[in-house]
């Protein structure tokens, strides 16, 4: 065992340290904790960190996915559990498209030669420079006089894939330009067609790009709230626009509030764990002399 | 196995015309070498053989039908690249049976098909490895055993030894030589090294800018050069070339240069006689040279010796110009000494100064 040395420092550089991991982490245990409190305890002066953990609050929000019926809730309300089932299917969705869409045109725009080829590689860019609150407007009156789609998740997964491609295109354009056009032709001699060798060889090899993308996606999609807001209705509100609308004047239910809140961090997490994975460096070692 | 033939075959990029007229034949289970300097376009032919180039003008035809239009995946041909192109997200196996998957063979023909193909390279153990984990050597020979699996009628290969270092590369080449003879199918194989041309092809087709230089057997090639660029590009060290202009001496043809007048043999002299006063340029290959001191032999002073093995090549001063001259290494070789040489009358080129064909008798070509 090699002990490593570390160089001394002075005090107040481990005083700043402290202060600044108190600062991000002090929210998420504070939300933590009240998540796994009861009301009384949230609203006792005396309580800190000293309670009686309890999970009524997640049941609370759950109930409707519980395959018991929890004792401590009287009325399941269904908000909470219904806006998580809208999040991840408008998250997980538009990711899916975004990344299906993203790699062809990506894909199309290094590899083949057409008119405007430049111009469509800018301008995919260029509409990723546009703010979102500018969009809303012209977004909110399309979406609901014309296609009528407003109030659906139709709608925001339709969004949220146009708002998320240019950057998946852009990101997995870089990607495929390292693809050796060798391996494709080779795939070409071998008897590929041109989807065989888009799918077999180079969707393989991009990988840690799509991944990467994925990763992009799905937290825009998880965590968008402008236009989610603007176009969701009440049966298809997603996490964050729930929470919001939660906080009303009275009645705060600040124990649920905060389970949803733990429950909203979760998805992402694990999706960024299980995609990061992917992330390999060095994907085409050995595929080409360097 | 088909004939393959390349009928007034002619690429342009935008304006750079790459191949202006290309003619070729190669016979049915015939190993072709296309050999040239980088940009001659021997590369751009493969490919176009390949079907992954466009040809702009003229015919590829195997077997009499014109194949020039057609997806590389129905030409029935396997290629070899220079740097190995394998897929880096399958393992040797995977590499290996990608095409017969794609063809949808059965899994025990493709099981079967690998296994002897992997046998036959020495890949047995490597099977499960992914191109990551391989030696270049060993990338090389899967390269080439993807192609083998295939059992197409034709094969492509794109300098397929040029990445490997010197060893490997001799034994890469030996072990390709006896592998085509254990196939026997139509080889074309694309090498900007003279000595792989030289050991591997049953015929090399010399290429420079786009244009056929020469073409014939390894022997034909190196006996008989048709032109001045042919001569210096087969066999090594290279040939050496003098200026001089042609005179008659004492009743013999011979090139006259500023300190020296080498003699040409008889049946030279018949065919050009009547041509004195005419430059032309001299080649002596350095094998060419033998020690003697008759009266014809050319003092040269030894400059520099670059020892081989059995031979050593000595760089000679002589009339101002440098002469490399292949000798026997058992005779000590002093640097700065002088010694006579004379050039072997029968081994002698003449080449036209100005287009570099070659002057010798048509009987000797």
């Amino acid at each position: 065992m090699s002990k490593k040395a570390y160089d001394k420092q002075h005090p107040a550089f481990y005083a700043l340290v402290v202060a600044m991991v108190l600062m991000a982490v002090g929210p998420i245990v504070l939300m933590l904790s009240t998540s796994l409190k009861l009301t009384v305890d949230i609203m006792s002066d005396t309580s800190g960190l000293f309670f009686l953990p309890t999970l009524h609050n997640y049941e609370a929000v759950l109930c409707k996915v519980l395959w018991y019926e929890p004792q401590s809730v009287d009325y399941c309300d269904p908000t909470f559990g219904r806006s998580l089932g809208n999040s991840l299917i408008i998250a997980i969705t538009s990711t899916v498209l975004t990344l299906i869409i993203g790699c062809m045109a990506a894909y199309a725009l290094v590899r083949f030669r057409f008119m405007g080829r430049d111009t469509v590689s800018l301008v995919t860019l260029m509409t990723r420079m546009v703010p979102p609150a500018v969009l809303l407007v012209p977004i909110f009156g399309i979406w609901t006089f014309q296609f009528k789609i407003d109030g659906t998740l139709v709608g925001i997964i339709l969004i949220y894939v146009a708002m998320n491609l240019p950057f998946v295109i852009w990101i997995l354009q870089s990607f495929i330009v390292q693809v050796p056009i060798q391996l494709e032709e080779s795939a070409r001699i071998d008897g590929a067609g041109p989807f065989q060798v888009f799918f077999l060889i180079v969707l393989p090899i991009i990988k840690p790009g799509l991944a990467a993308a994925s990763i992009f996606t799905f937290r825009i999609a998880w965590n968008e709230f402008l236009l989610a807001n603007a176009l969701s209705n009440r049966n298809t509100r997603t996490v964050p626009v729930t929470i919001v609308n939660s906080l009303s004047e009275y009645n705060l239910d600040w124990g649920v509030i905060m389970a949803t809140g733990m429950l909203l961090a979760i998805p992402p997490i694990i999706f960024t764990f299980v995609a990061s994975r992917q992330i390999i460096t060095g994907m085409t070692a050995g595929a080409v002399k360097g | 196995m088909p004939v393959i033939e390349l009928k007034n075959l002619k690429k342009t990029y935008g304006a750079l015309t790459v191949i202006e007229d290309l003619n070729l034949t190669m016979a049915d289970g015939e190993f072709v070498v296309l050999v040239g300097p980088s940009g001659c376009g021997k590369s751009t032919t493969l490919r176009m053989i390949a079907g992954l180039e466009t040809n702009t003008d003229g015919q590829i035809l195997v077997d009499g039908k014109d194949v020039s239009a057609l997806e590389p995946k129905e030409r029935d041909i396997a290629m070899v690249f220079q740097d190995y192109a394998l897929y880096p997200h399958m393992n040797v196996a995977k590499n290996m049976s990608f095409a017969l998957r794609l063809a949808r063979y059965k899994k025990a023909e493709i099981n079967k098909r690998v296994t002897e193909v992997a046998a036959m390279l020495d890949l047995t153990d490597y099977l499960d490895r992914m191109p990551g984990e391989l030696s270049g050597g060993q990338r090389q020979r899967v390269a080439m055993g993807r192609a083998l699996v295939r059992d197409a009628s034709i094969f492509l290969f794109d300098e397929p030894l040029s990445n490997l270092d010197a060893k490997l590369r001799g034994q890469m080449r030996a072990e390709l030589a006896l592998l085509s003879q254990r196939i026997e199918k139509n080889i074309i194989y694309v090498t900007h090294d003279q000595i792989e041309a030289m050991t591997l092809g049953d015929r090399i087709v010399v290429m420079k800018a786009g244009e056929i230089m020469q073409q014939g057997t390894p022997e034909e090639l190196y006996r008989t050069p048709a032109n001045k660029f042919v001569a210096g590009f087969i066999g090594s060290p290279t040939m050496n070339f003098l200026d001089g202009t042609l005179a008659t001496q004492a009743g013999r043809m011979v090139v006259q240069g500023e300190s020296y007048a080498i003699p040409l043999p008889e049946t030279y002299s018949q065919h050009l006689a009547g041509s004195d006063g005419q430059p032309v340029t001299l080649g002596v290959r350095p094998s060419s040279f033998e020690e003697t001191d008759s009266d014809t032999a050319l003092p040269m002073k030894i400059i520099l010796s670059e020892y081989i093995g059995s031979q050593s090549v000595v760089i000679c001063e002589f009339g101002g110009q440098r002469v490399s001259i292949e000798v026997n290494s058992a005779a000590p070789v002093k640097i700065g000494e002088t010694r006579t040489f004379a050039v072997k009358e029968a081994e002698i080129h003449l080449f036209d100064p100005d287009t570099g064909a070659s002057l010798l008798p048509a009987s000797k070509l």
